[in-house]
């Protein structure tokens, strides 16, 4: 399961938090947890490369992209080589959304964009689409070019 | 120089202001939510407060349940615009919203419609909202649609279709079970997700018939798989097949595992991993099967990206715990991962190289990481500190070093936790290796000199009263500790007066100068530290409070025989109604209560270190003693040499959980049986077991000691005690049958009822056997103790142990059949090697010391041969061991 996909500006405040199979009262603690993460160690790293940790049986693989930095958490079948597949997914399609690394201006600028991407990436904690040309279709609303 | 400076901060000021969600308030946006009701319908403006309401959603914000209904309602509307971006947003907005099943059906309807549209799009987005929101009788109706859509050509129909399917297996899985057919199909699909998809679903689907997974897998391990994901789910799948069909044989190959190989040389990453991993987890894999995984993440342990390396050690770091010998050759490359920038990477290469060091590369291996300590954070440390804890075990000679760095990293700055798993392990190691004892001691002096947590202060005086007095100079230790009297709060000083008693009483030569110390407490501006002053003051001289030597001993020493829960309620009691007289301790009730079961866990864990404060005790070992001496049946027995761990009696998950521990006296054995009652709606009473010991000749029932009530949940133990002849190791099979009177219980007032009935429920039979009387006790030396022992009690016998399946197999049966302490490390065999010699170190009834040393050989029909020479300190054990082994 993909536990979650948290998404936060350079001074760890949270942009995007989508936990699937938490409970509302571990939520807290994860965001906590995850933005300190992120500030021990994302200094002058630079974008896309991935960095991994794990919190008991639980993986975490996260980047910078830009302004924003982005986490991605699973466990069981998701584990560190499936989320830095996930995470890859969803810096490639943010990439694409905002033309370039994006700005925190720029991030928020493509919200409601960045969510239906995020929607056709990750639905309820399974990873369903992998290709951003084809997400860019989805999101709107046309088919893939494959098809 | 100044113009483009100001130009800058314009610039920023622009960008905050812009920030679309700039002071963005629920309420507001709630209100924007109206143009959702607009007859003339703004696509872009709509789109826009959707946006906003996702922007709340993914920041945490809850809407109460009329909002989210208001918000629910406004959005059905939109689904009369005809604007596509709208109608993406509005998929997305309903199942983040989640609306409650009675509001469903308003935009059922609608999504009904968007279902069997002729754009492709809606089908794909209408399935996955409806699944999201759906519940069972919904499903039902459009069940034939998905059905449908699993095998669309369109492969984003197929696959919403598909992971929808996924997730309501959880929830109506007998629905789903019946879609198996389309999704058989799908897996055929040539588009790679669809493929991914319908193979996970299709597995979920039929987990449970080996039959039918082993087909899959067979069928799809010769064809194509598209894609990276799917590679790895079908690699999970055959190594479950794998491990529930075993090795051929006929011809010691292993089916599948040629498949496993080749996904070894995969363009993915993702899948060599998984394939490596899958091998390295195989049951009883052999170095051969070993080797080409392991060559496989050798080579990542120095790829450029943190995750391959961090995949890799992890994996390697599994390995080591099995196959420490496998992992040996990627010990250059890990050595070089301490220096890693990322922390979990390094702590992991730290602790596998600590698995899978010799005895040889110790000291360099600590060089290595002293450097490295200072810069990780304290969970880290505390892994690092257990892992050097389980190499002092494994090379008891080498204990010096490691010593050292204990007390040097505790010197160093950290939190509570990270400095008690250091004092936790210098402990370990002082209790399991004889020579360490001294060092070990005065190490832990030092860091009460300057330690700033009252609980370890406390922790480590209680351990110095007990060990201190035993070491060749005691004297040493007064300093350390007097000085914590001087100079520490209130509840170490009375510690330290504690301390300094047990060295009064067990050091004569000490009496006389302690007497001064404790005299000088007697001024202490604390009650407890002057109480404690008085007492043992009066304990050791006057003779007042105990009269005998062994009185002394005992009242300093001896366990509180009373459980502290009966003490403290019997205390509360005597507050709440004060008596004339004083408190009477006698008068504390010695029965232990049955604990709650969150209670019972916790005292079954492996003993730590310091374990719990003085009073309570301080192993499982340590409890059992206290819980049978409070018996007073079983009081005259004398000491407990040995409690075996619980062997189960009873099935998981029946209606009565029982397991029973083994009690070994000298000329007696007590059964202990833990009893629980799983159902809610019964109370036992008067709870007994049957014995029938007509299989165990030598022994004879003396008594039994019932339990008078189990309720539910409630685990609480009665005993069966036999008598057998003194010191002698003697073996025997006792079939068991619980007795007992069931009452109904009233669930909903937890009353039972007056009347019960008589019932029995049959339990499994259990075995007293000769490795029951012998203690596992380790000796840091082997080759000094061995020489110590008189050669003349020497046994040498050989034995044939017939066709194994492994000389490990063999080490291993003989080590559970003795019962005995490996020494050195020597209970993990080489995979590869044809010849092997073990360690044993025990002590058997009687308390007498006893050391074996086993040296085995394979020959190429897998039969093994044994050389057994055992050494005692009394000659008939010697032959006793041999008995054993023979009749084993």
């Amino acid at each position: 399961m993909l536990l979650a996909v948290l998404i936060a500006n350079s001074e760890g405040n949270i942009l995007v938090e989508r936990f699937n199979g938490v409970p509302a009262e571990e939520r807290l603690h994860w965001r906590t947890f995850l933005v300190k993460l992120g500030a021990d160690n994302l200094k002058g790293v630079k974008n896309e490369e991935l960095l991994v940790a794990n919190h008991k049986s639980v993986y975490i693989v996260y980047t910078v992209l830009g302004d924003v930095s982005i986490f991605v958490v699973g466990k069981d079948e998701y584990d560190e080589l499936a989320l830095s597949e996930a995470i890859f997914v969803i810096t490639t399609a943010l990439k694409d959304v905002c033309g370039k690394a994006p700005t925190e201006r720029l991030f928020l600028d493509k919200y409601g964009k960045i969510c239906l991407c995020l929607d056709e990436i990750v639905w309820k904690g399974l990873l369903e689409n992998t290709d951003k040309d084809r997400i860019k279709r989805l999101v709107r609303l046309k088919p893939p070019t494959e098809f | 120089m100044a113009q483009p400076l100001v130009k800058k901060d314009d610039d920023r000021d622009d960008e905050a202001d812009y920030s679309p969600f700039l002071g963005i308030e629920k309420g507001a946006v709630l209100q924007e939510a109206r143009v959702f009701n607009d007859p003339q319908l703004d696509a872009r403006r709509c789109s826009q407060v959707i946006t906003k309401l996702l922007y709340l959603l993914n920041q945490g914000e809850t809407f109460t349940k009329a909002e989210a209904t208001g918000v629910f309602f406004a959005v059905t509307k939109l689904f009369q615009s005809r604007d596509i971006g709208l109608r993406r947003m509005v998929y997305l907005m309903i199942k983040e919203i989640s609306p409650s099943a009675d509001e469903v059906i308003i935009v059922t309807s609608s999504l009904m419609k968007d279902m069997n549209s002729r754009t492709d799009m809606y089908r794909a987005n209408a399935i996955r909202v409806l699944c999201r929101i759906t519940d069972g009788t919904l499903l039902t109706q459009i069940e034939r649609y998905l059905k449908q859509a699993i095998v669309d050509k369109n492969p984003v129909v197929a696959s919403a279709a598909l992971v929808s399917g996924i997730h309501l297996l959880q929830t109506n899985p007998e629905i789903v079970k019946r879609w198996s057919n389309e999704v058989q199909e799908a897996v055929q699909s040539k588009a790679a997700l669809v493929q991914f998809h319908a193979l996970g679903l299709l597995h979920q689907i039929r987990q449970n018939d080996r039959l039918a997974v082993s087909k899959l897998v067979t069928s799809l391990t010769k064809g194509a798989v598209r894609s990276p994901l799917a590679q790895c789910l079908l690699i999970r799948y055959t190594s479950q097949v794998i491990r529930e069909s075993g090795v051929n044989n006929q011809t010691g190959d292993r089916p599948f595992y040629d498949y496993l190989e080749n996904c070894l040389r995969h363009k993915a990453e993702m899948v060599i991993f998984e394939a490596a991993r899958a091998i390295t987890e195989l049951t009883n894999v052999t170095t051969r099967e070993l080797t080409p995984a392991i060559t496989v993440l050798q080579l990542f342990l120095s790829s450029s990206k943190p995750v391959l390396r961090f995949a890799a050690v992890r994996t390697l770091n599994k390995v080591a715990m099995t196959h420490p010998m496998a992992v040996t050759n990627c010990n250059i490359d890990m050595e070089s991962l301490i220096s890693d920038q990322n922390r979990s990477i390094a702590t992991l290469a730290i602790t596998t190289l600590l698995k899978t060091g010799n005895e040889s590369s110790v000291d360099r291996l600590m060089k290595q990481i002293t450097n490295f300590m200072s810069d990780i954070a304290d969970e880290f440390k505390i892994v690092v500190v257990e892992a050097i804890r389980s190499l002092c075990l494994k090379f008891p000679l080498k204990f010096r070093s490691l010593m050292n760095f204990l007390s040097n990293i505790l010197r160093e700055e950290g939190g509570f936790e990270y400095k008690k798993a250091i004092v936790d392990s210098i402990v370990i190691l002082i209790r399991d290796i004889p020579d360490a004892k001294e060092g070990g001691l005065l190490h832990l002096c030092e860091f009460i000199e300057d330690c700033e947590f009252t609980y370890l202060s406390t922790q480590i005086l209680h351990f110095l009263g007990n060990e201190g007095p035993k070491t060749s100079d005691p004297s040493k230790y007064i300093r350390y500790i007097y000085n914590r009297v001087i100079l520490e709060n209130a509840t170490v000083r009375a510690s330290a007066v504690s301390t300094l008693a047990k060295f009064g009483a067990m050091v004569d030569s000490l009496k006389p100068r302690i007497f001064v110390l404790l005299r000088r407490c007697l001024f202490d501006n604390d009650d407890e530290v002057r109480d404690r002053a008085t007492l043992y003051l009066n304990t050791l001289g006057d003779g007042s409070v105990a009269e005998t030597d062994k009185e002394v001993k005992e009242f300093l020493f001896g366990p509180l025989d009373i459980p502290l829960t009966n003490m403290e309620t019997s205390l509360k009691n005597y507050i709440q109604d004060p008596l004339e007289e004083p408190f009477d301790i006698n008068s504390v009730p010695k029965e232990v209560k049955s604990q709650p079961l969150a209670e019972k866990k916790a005292t079954g864990k492996k003993p730590t270190g310091l374990g719990a404060p003085p009073a309570a005790p301080t192993s499982a070992a340590d409890a059992y003693e206290k819980l049978l001496s409070s018996i007073p049946e079983f009081a005259a027995f004398g000491k407990l040499f040995k409690s075996s761990a619980p062997v189960e009696l009873t099935e998981a998950e029946t209606e009565y959980a029982v397991n029973v521990v083994k009690h070994i006296f000298d000329s007696h054995v007590v059964f202990q049986y833990n009893c629980t009652n799983t159902i809610p709606e019964q109370l036992l009473e008067n709870v007994t077991v049957i014995v029938d010991a007509s299989e165990a000749e030598e022994f004879s029932e003396v008594g039994t000691k019932p339990l008078r009530s189990l309720p539910y949940d409630t685990p609480a133990q009665t005993f069966v005690a036999f008598e057998k002849p003194e010191g002698v190791p003697a073996a025997g099979k006792f079939s068991n049958v619980l007795r007992f009177t069931v009452k109904e219980v009233d669930t909903s007032t937890g009353e039972p009822e007056d009347d019960g009935v008589e019932d029995e429920y049959q339990l499994e039979d259990f075995e007293v056997v000769a490795a029951d009387y012998i203690l596992k006790v380790g000796v840091s030396n082997f080759k000094n103790a061995w020489e110590s022992m008189v050669p003349e009690t020497e046994r040498v016998d050989e034995y044939g142990l017939g066709p194994r399946e492994s000389l490990a197999e063999a080490v291993n049966a003989v080590i559970n059949l003795l019962g005995m302490q490996p020494c050195e490390g020597t209970e993990v065999v080489q995979s590869n090697s044809r010849s092997h010699t073990c360690l044993l170190s025990g002590v058997y009834i009687g308390n007498v010391k006893v050391l074996v040393r086993l040296s085995f050989g394979i020959d190429g029909a897998k039969e093994v041969a044994m050389k057994l020479a055992v050494r005692s300190e009394d000659v008939i054990v010697s032959d006793a061991i041999h008995e054993i082994v023979a009749s084993g």
